[in-house]
């Protein structure tokens, strides 16, 4: 029995917050925020996400991957949020393992993945094309479900529009499709969607620690009558519970990602339940974060806006928690 | 991460399944079978059947063979727990014994309270009471005021003591007292050793809102009590209580997960016969319960995790608590929705007769008072997790 993450998992964790820290800190973020007509990919970053092998974390090691699990690739979203870093990872992520699970027979899967894992290429995947999609404009591919279907486009087979969009560490475009494309296994799309429902409550758990973490700093120093604000009760008592649901809702990712993993037969009641405590925590502790910051929290020159907004979108991203609870009681109360 | 058990605690948990298996009387799980006996029976009923189990090797999980213990790792106290729960097993007698004052014991107990304290309490042989709150002593647990008066060769007892679980059933009692008279709050504290049975012990029932008895009020008037049934040294009753307090910490709630588990499961079934999970509402209500539940279940793993390795256990037990009473209390509600008004019919006469359902919605709001209130919890999460100033 053991519930934490391996010495690996921590070293990688390490290497990215590091990287974050030192390199793409939030006054890095704050450019891509106030460069709306920009592509939303900051060159160095992204250039570093295929240089250390972040977005080959879940390629198969035929495919030049690194060929590790959900959980790697949670450790990696989690910080990616906490960071609220911008660029196209989690679409790629995503559209790569919909290429890994189903490309099977499709021998241009083997080709995308292998140039996933090496940083090449940007690809955008799209749960529901009628509705805004991350990075397609800029995508080198769009993986899809369409009609049902499980289906890999390439830029010759549809348009995408880019739109305006209120969380600015990522951008948006509206995508018709024109062409028919590849067609994948449609059997892995629920698979696909349960992976990127623990990497998007993983992104909500980063979110959510680092938004609580800059809160709590916050109001150990700032003085209101006479004494710090973090020592008036109904604040504490506020941050405890947050605490207590941001560190819930991270045991839920990290479960949930070990649960697909390990094909356990819980997988699905623990990817809703992620999903679900993530959002909610996250949604909570970004709030939390513009109200005990006081009128600061509310400027644009503040980065709480930036958590905020980052959450509010991801807390819609493939399910919202009232959607996910209802699929846990579909899973346990009617069974 | 790995959550399978090793061969050795899966070889564990079969035998004591098995076990369970062979020797919990299927009776024992119906509450129509407790409801027919007094608590006086009960009680007697559980405390043999756990001694019959200590005699089997089934007790005192992970304390060292030493102390009549079997010797297990943490993680084996916690199938322990878990596998008691699933077969719906009773809940020890003597708990307050088990999970504080033998490990204290164990720690800082001179050689003879190790001897004669130990094995005793693992067989049931004496049942222990925790005599920590006052009337005037709740949460301000410092500021009590029972006194222990030095008569030369014995200490002379006069106060009285509240909320105490078993007081009825205990044989003795752990309890703090102010040795020194001049002292005020943390000081001047020593933990003594009570016979429950010496004159001058007046143990009396405490009727909860629930119409049980669980509870206690004990008066002690001139109790005469031997000068060396101190546990640690005199005065430094404060630092024993915090250490005694500190086990709990490492303790695993995965009882508790699996217990409420097994209540949602039953509160769940109880919407779906009358119809009433069609409620969108409920359903979300209810899927939040389990969420918080889940996330107990993986918040003992993690604590239980970092005892296996060694590492310092901080205050997460606070949150543990928590999320355990806080989300029993949720529960408790929920079933009361789904029942709505036909909830007010009860099985009996008696508001002891309660279905256990109903029992679990009145008994959970003493679940957030008792062991450290939710807002001194919050206080302990705020102060000491997240170091917010005082």
């Amino acid at each position: 029995m053991f519930f934490a993450l391996t010495d690996e998992q921590r070293a990688l964790q390490d290497s990215v917050r590091e990287y974050l820290a030192d390199r793409f800190p939030t006054s890095s973020v704050r450019e891509v925020y106030d460069d709306p007509d920009g592509d939303g990919i900051p060159a160095s970053l992204w250039q570093a996400y295929g240089e250390h092998g972040w977005l080959a974390v879940m390629v198969p090691e035929e495919s030049d991957g690194l060929g590790l699990g959900v959980l790697d690739a949670a450790v990696l979203s989690r910080c990616l949020g906490a960071g609220v870093a911008p660029g196209p990872w989690l679409p790629t992520v995503i559209a790569g393992e919909a290429l890994r699970l189903g490309g099977g027979a499709v021998p241009a899967a083997a080709k995308w993945l292998e140039r996933i894992a090496s940083g090449e290429v940007k690809l955008a995947f799209a749960p529901d094309p009628s509705l805004p999609v991350e990075y397609a404009a800029v995508a080198d591919a769009l993986v899809a479900v369409h009609d049902g279907t499980l289906t890999l486009l390439e830029p010759d087979a549809y348009t995408a529009a880019p739109v305006a969009v209120l969380d600015r560490t990522t951008r948006l475009a509206r995508v018709e499709v024109t062409g028919s494309g590849t067609r994948l296994d449609s059997a892995a799309i629920e698979g696909v969607l349960r992976c990127a429902a623990v990497l998007t409550a993983a992104d909500l758990a980063g979110i959510a620690r680092e938004a609580l973490s800059r809160t709590v700093a916050y109001d150990k120093e700032r003085v209101q009558f006479g004494k710090p604000v973090g020592s008036v009760q109904i604040l504490k008592h506020t941050l405890a519970d947050l605490h207590i649901a941001v560190t819930m809702a991270e045991h839920a990712v990290l479960y949930a990602a070990y649960a697909i993993d390990t094909g356990r037969n819980d997988a699905a009641l623990a990817v809703s339940v992620a999903k679900a405590k993530a959002s909610d925590a996250a949604r909570d502790v970004t709030a939390a974060m513009i109200q005990f910051h006081g009128g600061i929290g509310y400027t644009w020159e503040h980065d709480a806006h930036f958590f905020f907004k980052r959450a509010k979108r991801q807390e819609y991203a493939y399910g919202s928690a009232s959607e996910h609870r209802e699929r846990i009681a579909k899973l346990v109360v009617d069974a | 991460m790995d959550l399978s058990d090793s061969p050795v605690d899966a070889e564990f948990r079969t035998e004591f399944r098995a076990w369970l298996e062979a020797n919990l009387p299927a009776e024992w799980g119906t509450s129509e079978f407790w409801m027919n006996l007094s608590p006086a029976e009960s009680f007697a009923l559980r405390r043999e059947w756990e001694a019959d189990k200590a005699r089997e090797g089934f007790a005192g999980i992970n304390w060292p063979k030493e102390f009549g213990g079997r010797g297990g790792t943490p993680t084996q106290k916690a199938i322990y727990d878990e596998e008691m729960a699933r077969a719906d097993a009773p809940v020890t007698v003597n708990t307050l014994g088990l999970t504080f004052l033998g490990p204290t014991v164990m720690a800082i107990g001179s050689d003879e309270q190790k001897r004669d304290i130990i094995k005793p309490m693992l067989h049931n042989e004496v049942i222990w009471c925790q005599g920590f709150s006052e009337p005037g002593a709740g949460s301000d647990l410092a500021s009590l005021t029972t006194r222990a008066t030095d008569a030369g060769d014995h200490w002379v007892v006069n106060g009285q003591k509240v909320w105490t679980t078993n007081a009825l059933h205990a044989d003795r009692m752990f309890a703090l007292v102010r040795t020194d008279p001049q002292s005020q709050r943390h000081r001047g504290i020593s933990m003594l050793l009570i016979d429950m049975h010496a004159e001058g012990v007046d143990a009396r029932p405490l009727k909860q809102m629930t119409g049980n008895e669980e509870f206690g009020e004990v008066f002690l008037t001139d109790v005469k009590v031997p000068k060396d049934a101190v546990l640690g040294e005199v005065g430094a009753g404060w630092n024993v209580a915090m250490l005694l307090l500190s086990f709990e910490r490492g303790s695993s709630a995965i009882g508790q997960y699996t217990r409420f588990r097994a209540e949602w499961e039953a509160v769940a079934k109880v919407a779906r016969d009358s119809g009433r999970s069609k409620d969108p509402a409920l359903r979300q209500r209810l899927a939040d319960a389990l969420v918080n539940l889940e996330t107990l279940r993986l918040h003992s793993l993690h604590i239980l995790t970092k005892v296996e390795k060694g590492e310092q256990l901080g205050f997460e037990s606070s949150m543990t608590k928590l999320q355990w009473s806080e989300t029993h209390q949720d529960l408790g509600e929920i079933y009361m929705d789904v029942r709505g008004y036909a909830g007010q019919q009860i099985p009996g006469l008696s508001t002891s007769e309660l279905d256990p359902l109903t029992e679990l919605f009145l008994w959970s709001r003493s679940e957030t008072i008792w062991g450290g209130s939710s807002q001194v919890q919050r206080n302990i999460v705020a102060e000491h997790v997240l170091g917010l100033p005082r």
